[in-house]
């Protein structure tokens, strides 16, 4: 397992030295001279020559480069332009809500998706079955922002039953533990607090899972499928098992494999769509604070959030590898 | 002419997406020439009307009828979808061809820029990219394409690795034809199918992509209609005058819908496993 880990990092560099090339580029594409463009109109020449040496613009590419990948190692993400705080400070600050709600969304997708995928699986073709896939095609092809809007008319402004934006009440306080609201609330004994945030997580947490689930069912559907039609199943049926358990530890097992992988990739997918979650439910994580900066151009805030997404994702994909490696075997012996 | 009417009748979802984009792209073309109003002109007068028999889905902020903004941003948008995927096809496909065929280093190093693109939630990369190039719909469409481009080099590379050990390659290569004939005329030529259904897909998610970048704020500037961009450009009104953001929403998933529903039958329709279970 540690030689995988290994030699999985190992792989990693060369992506993820071009990954850092395409982000430290990403201030150097803005036409013209960057330190201009970043400070705008009103920059005195003083400013501007303050800022070419913070972002070491006066040096050659290639050291500037290396400068900025050193800077990252030390956890330097540089410093916002509009409040001046360090960008890591900023993220780290925010990633907590970020993480709360794609985690929590990524778990209802699951205890939505999986049992859909299954059902359509063993009724193929079935009213049920094209029902589904008609309602899982609606929710890949729906705007997040549609679906948002829609649940915030629906659920805050007709029924009133939730709140329309925000992590939290004005009027309630959670003292911070872990940064994660539910969770403090639950540790502090404040319980009218962790009712409150659980319902101002339920709309965003709605619309993050949406897309989620519909891919997952439909997948589950089809490699079911596919699991379904296996010799082994055929075995299983022959030895006179129970429809029920042939469906769910032999169909189902060999099935939620592959699944594992596309939650992995699509979790990375949805961080992207939290920007838009975030900033229509005023949820105060890193996809907004990246909606900010870009309203803000406030660049090396763009530049931080980007690169910060870019990590979760690959994270998450080690993740993914090393859970599919304990949940087969045969995988883990290929790998040693 | 015939696989496809076949291929209609047996996959009723693809009928139904094929008819939604036909009346789509029949409201968008035709639709202009019959309204009497301008999707630009202010008329303060008439600002947030609910819909009536003269506007049909109501009128904005800036009493601008909202179904002349959907037929004016509908062009806008489905133009936007083509021109993303043809840009992400032209360089995905001839980078990931040339990946395939050649291999060794060549391949090595593209396969690396593509898997770190696809390092990459598309949505935040194209964010980032299209704040750093500046706001306008070229630069949104620019960076959704650099995000779609290595899904098609992924397929298009796998069709190449395939297709350039079958026999038909290695007799044209064993006449001594020259290696971009032999690029173009037997291995993309034949590697086509998988590319059009990704194609197909990859145009929902290209409108879906560059309607969010439009949402917020990095892709189609005021006043051109597009339809994520009248969006979020009337998401304030939203509680009192509801059709103002919600009409172009819903022409979103309309255009995107048809575009997963052809294009989800055609990918079930290419794969053999699947085309069994719908016969």
């Amino acid at each position: 397992m540690a030689s995988f880990l290994i030699r999985r990092l190992i792989a990693l560099i060369p992506v993820m030295l071009i990954v850092l090339v395409i982000v430290f580029s990403l201030v150097r594409i803005i036409p013209g001279d960057p330190a201009t463009t970043l400070l705008g109109p009103g920059a005195t020449q003083q400013q501007i020559e303050a800022l070419r040496t913070q972002l070491n613009l006066n040096e050659p590419v290639v050291l500037q480069f290396y400068h900025y990948v050193m800077g990252l190692l030390t956890g330097n993400f540089g410093y916002s332009l509009k409040t001046g705080q360090p960008v890591a400070v900023e993220i780290l600050n925010r990633l907590p809500a970020t993480i709360e709600l794609s985690v929590l969304a990524t778990i209802l997708a699951i205890v939505v998706g999986i049992p859909i995928g299954v059902l359509s699986a063993t009724r193929p073709n079935s009213l049920f079955d094209h029902l589904t896939r008609v309602i899982s095609l609606l929710g890949v092809s729906m705007p997040a922002f549609l679906l948002a809007l829609v649940l915030q008319l629906v659920f805050a402004n007709y029924l009133g039953w939730l709140p329309v934006s925000g992590r939290l009440s004005p009027y309630l306080q959670i003292q911070s533990v872990t940064g994660f609201v539910i969770l403090d609330g639950l540790l502090t004994g404040n319980l009218p607090g962790a009712v409150d945030a659980l319902q101002h997580l339920l709309l965003p947490t709605a619309v993050l899972a949406a897309f989620l689930a519909a891919t997952l069912g439909r997948f589950v559907r089809n490699t079911m499928l596919d699991v379904m039609g296996e010799d082994f199943i055929r075995t299983a049926k022959a030895k006179g098992l129970r429809r029920r358990d042939v469906v769910l530890t032999h169909g189902l097992r060999n099935s939620l494999l592959p699944a594992v992988t596309v939650i992995g990739l699509k979790f990375a997918e949805m961080l992207g769509g939290a920007i838009l979650t975030e900033t229509i439910f005023a949820w105060p994580g890193i996809g907004r604070y990246m909606f900010e900066a870009i309203k803000n151009r406030d660049y090396p805030v763009i530049q931080g959030t980007t690169l910060v997404f870019a990590l979760l994702f690959v994270l998450t994909s080690i993740l993914v590898d090393v859970l599919y490696s304990i949940l087969d075997p045969r995988v883990r012996r290929k790998m040693g | 002419m015939g696989e496809i009417l076949l291929f209609l009748r047996r996959n009723t979802l693809a009928l139904v997406g094929l008819i939604i984009l036909l009346v789509l792209v029949g409201i968008i073309s035709v639709g202009p020439w019959l309204t009497q109003y301008s999707p630009t002109k202010l008329d303060i007068l008439h600002k947030l009307a609910a819909p009536s028999l003269e506007h049909w889905l109501g009128t904005d902020a800036f009493g601008r009828d909202v179904l002349t903004r959907i037929m004016y941003g509908g062009r806008a948008t489905l133009a936007i979808g083509l021109g993303v995927v043809a840009i992400a096809f032209a360089v995905g496909v001839s980078v990931g061809m040339l990946a395939g065929f050649a291999g060794g280093w060549v391949d090595a190093l593209v396969m690396r820029v593509v898997d770190a693109i696809l390092a990459f939630p598309a949505l935040v990369l194209a964010i980032a990219l299209a704040a750093a190039f500046g706001p306008s719909l070229q630069n949104a469409m620019l960076a959704v394409a650099i995000t779609l481009a290595p899904q098609f080099a992924r397929v298009a590379r796998s069709q190449a690795l395939s297709i350039s050990v079958k026999p038909y390659v290695e007799a044209a290569v064993s006449l001594g034809l020259p290696a971009h004939r032999i690029l173009i005329f037997y291995v993309f030529v034949n590697g086509l199918g998988p590319l059009l259904v990704q194609s197909t897909l990859a145009l929902g998610s290209a409108i879906l992509q560059t309607a969010s970048l439009g949402f917020l704020g990095l892709g189609a500037q005021p006043p051109l209609p597009e339809w994520g961009a009248d969006v979020s450009a009337n998401l304030q009104y939203v509680r009192s005058a509801a059709w103002v953001a919600l009409a172009p929403g819903m022409a979103i998933l309309l255009a995107v819908l048809s575009f997963n529903l052809i294009g989800d039958s055609l990918a079930d329709w290419f794969n053999p496993r699947r085309r069994s279970e719908i016969d």
